[in-house]
């Protein structure tokens, strides 16, 4: 067997088989995993939505998806609906993630169950819990009128609006932990520094603080934003089939449709979408962490 | 203390590994139990009806899986090559399309002896499926809000306007607002205005501003009628709104003058499917007498066998429709997609 020479301090050449960390063998079966129940499927997929009738390879599917303005306004939605929850989420989060790192014992505790606790709640019993919340005569309404910012109510089921904030809601804990995650990292020391050095609260903010919590924003915001574009239930309860997303499009081929090719395309986009995210955000990840 | 070795640990967990993965198995091959699927909204008729009823006569489990017809489709198309659905019970124009991919085992009267005693028009395709109980299918309407509906140009009304759920056409009662479009356009009778869709789609356009939104979940659409957020929820059920009805929440279901709907609930044997000879026992106890009185009493519909008594669940003096299947199976994936289009926004 060859071997490898160390580049730098030339110390004492040593078999390919000491180069790897025996603890890797750890992620095996979670690989095998992966690889079983999630790539190969995934593959699979994507090859159907290349395959034509008799067997050939055909882009059909692709162009008459994105030759239909329908579809391409489903895929706007989608994407828009993912930012704007994704925006959303980290605002309600980071200062919910601030007020975690200050708090100890008890409070801690409570912040944690409050953050956890209602994500053993399902969508649909939250679904419920919203329509009360945004009907015409409901909480939301009632409490504008009184405070006389509408004069009349508004409608907010089964719009937009309704499904951005009910999506935050559902995806908040999963923005709020990676931002917590790094800010309990974070030394004290940087911000007394800075205020000795006369550094005002909103500079050492975002001077300070906001820029090493980076990495754990865009882990957060890829968290939430490829849950979002992947979301079928939280829309199929809250705006319904009047304004549709790519997951619920996908549902409609494979179930109704029964056009398996149309279904596989829309998933692979889908799939695009998300590798894109994921990577984009690994990218900003390791260089802010290199700036930092 | 006593020391396990590394080598009796890793022969215990994989034991356990094997006992755990192949014992479920055993069990269930000496087991008598029957996985069926259901529609989502049968779930509390066949739990407290259906289940108790297979144990005491024909010895089986049974095993719900409740969800909507299309996905029971899918469930059967994709295990096609190994099923473990044994019966299903579905619609007809998603029948329609499980006997066009082979699906299917065709019932004969000599397993399933009840089929001698159905209604005429219930079994259909030479045996294939055959409907169980039948729903009438009308206008669910808030009676808070509303007296009544008394006819389906009301949901077109101006002070319905965004008072209205229809349901998406990817839900068989979806189809019921689109014929009453298609009858209110042409003013033809339903078994003619059926077939005119393109009149059927212009009428819904018209309807857009009246509709909150469409649904392929129900329960949440239903939930908001109860509230009172919305005053008519069309193409809805005896099986759903009476049961609601009769527990005191403030809804009914009107029969509009111009015809109600019989809703297709059907049973069929799924082909190559576990236990055959108990799927056989299982449909002929759910096309029974017995067990019929006490579904259509429950879930407020109409009997198949004509050995029960119908009793007053059907309104009288208004004509029931029962729709061309066969035109809407073969039409419907068209359908789905002008009509989702015509919603969006």
């Amino acid at each position: 067997m060859s071997a490898i020479r160390h580049p730098i301090s030339g110390t004492p050449p040593r078999r390919i088989g000491t180069l790897v960390d025996k603890t890797a063998l750890l992620a095996g079966p979670g690989l095998l995993y992966l690889a079983v129940l999630y790539a190969v499927p995934l593959l699979l997929l994507l090859l159907q939505s290349f395959r034509s009738d008799d067997g050939g390879f055909t882009l059909v599917a692709y162009t008459s998806f994105f030759g239909d303005t329908y579809n391409l306004e489903v895929l706007a939605r989608t994407l828009r609906v993912a930012f704007l929850t994704t925006l959303l989420s980290l605002a309600v989060a980071y200062p919910t993630a601030i007020a975690m790192n200050r708090a100890k014992g008890i409070w801690l505790t409570v912040f944690l169950v409050a953050l956890v606790l209602p994500m053993s709640l399902g969508v649909v019993v939250k679904a419920f819990a919203w329509s009360i919340l945004f009907r015409s005569n409901g909480a939301l309404n009632q409490t504008m009128e009184s405070l006389g910012l509408i004069d009349a109510p508004i409608r907010m089921l089964f719009t937009e609006t309704a499904l951005v904030i009910g999506a935050a809601n559902v995806f908040l804990p999963f923005m709020v932990l990676p931002i917590y995650a790094v800010l309990r990292q974070q030394d004290d020391a940087l911000q007394h520094a800075a205020a000795s050095l006369g550094a005002s609260p909103v500079f050492r903010f975002f001077h300070v603080s906001l820029p090493l919590t980076l990495p754990g924003i865009v882990a957060g915001a890829a968290f939430v934003f490829s849950l979002s574009i992947s979301m079928y239930v939280i829309p199929s309860l809250i705006v319904g089939e009047t304004q549709q997303t790519l997951p619920m499009l996908i549902a409609r081929s494979f179930l109704y449709l029964r056009n398996e090719q149309l279904g596989s395309s829309i998933s692979a986009i889908l799939l695009i979408i998300a590798i894109a995210v994921v990577l984009f955000s690994s990218w900003l990840a390791a260089r802010l962490g290199a700036k930092e | 203390m006593t020391h396990i070795s590394r080598r009796r640990l890793l022969q215990g967990a994989g034991a356990l590994a094997v006992g755990s993965v192949a014992l479920p198995g055993l069990v269930r091959a000496q087991s008598k139990e029957l996985v069926i699927g259901c529609a989502g909204s049968h779930t509390a008729w066949m739990e407290q009806i259906v289940a108790p009823h297979m144990r005491e006569t024909i010895g089986a489990e049974i095993l719900f899986e409740g969800t909507k017809s299309s996905v029971n489709l899918e469930k059967m198309a994709s295990n096609r090559s190994n099923p473990y659905l044994s019966v299903v019970q579905m619609d007809d124009p998603v029948m329609i399309q499980a006997v066009e991919e082979e699906l299917l085992r065709p019932m004969n009267r000599s397993a399933v002896p009840n089929l001698a005693d159905l209604r005429e028009g219930t079994i259909h395709m030479d045996g294939m499926w055959a409907n169980y109980v039948q729903p009438w299918a009308g206008v669910a309407y808030n009676t808070n809000a509303r007296d009544g509906v008394a006819s389906w140009s009301a949901l077109w009304s101006d002070e319905a306007k965004g008072k209205v759920i229809i349901p998406s056409l990817q839900n068989t009662e979806g189809m019921w607002t689109l014929f009453a479009a298609a009858m209110l356009a042409t003013g033809k009778p339903f078994s003619e205005a059926q077939y005119e869709t393109d009149a059927a789609f212009a009428k819904l356009e018209e309807l857009k501003p009246n509709i909150l939104t469409t649904y392929s979940i129900m329960s949440q659409a239903f939930n908001l009628l109860e509230q009172g957020e919305i005053t008519m929820l069309s193409g809805n059920f005896s099986s759903y709104t009476l049961p609601r009805k009769a527990e005191g929440v403030p809804v009914d279901l009107a029969a509009p003058k111009e015809g109600i709907f019989a809703m297709p609930s059907g049973i069929c044997l799924v082909k190559d499917g576990p236990n055959p000879e108990l799927a056989d026992a299982y449909v002929n106890e759910m096309l029974g007498a017995d067990l019929q009185a006490k579904i259509a009493e429950f879930a407020t519909s109409v009997p198949a066998n004509t050995k029960v008594d119908a009793g007053s669940i059907v309104p009288s003096g208004v004509p029931i429709h029962s729709p061309d299947w066969a035109f809407v199976s073969s039409n419907r994936r068209e359908w789905i997609e002008r009509f989702d289009k015509l919603m969006a926004g």
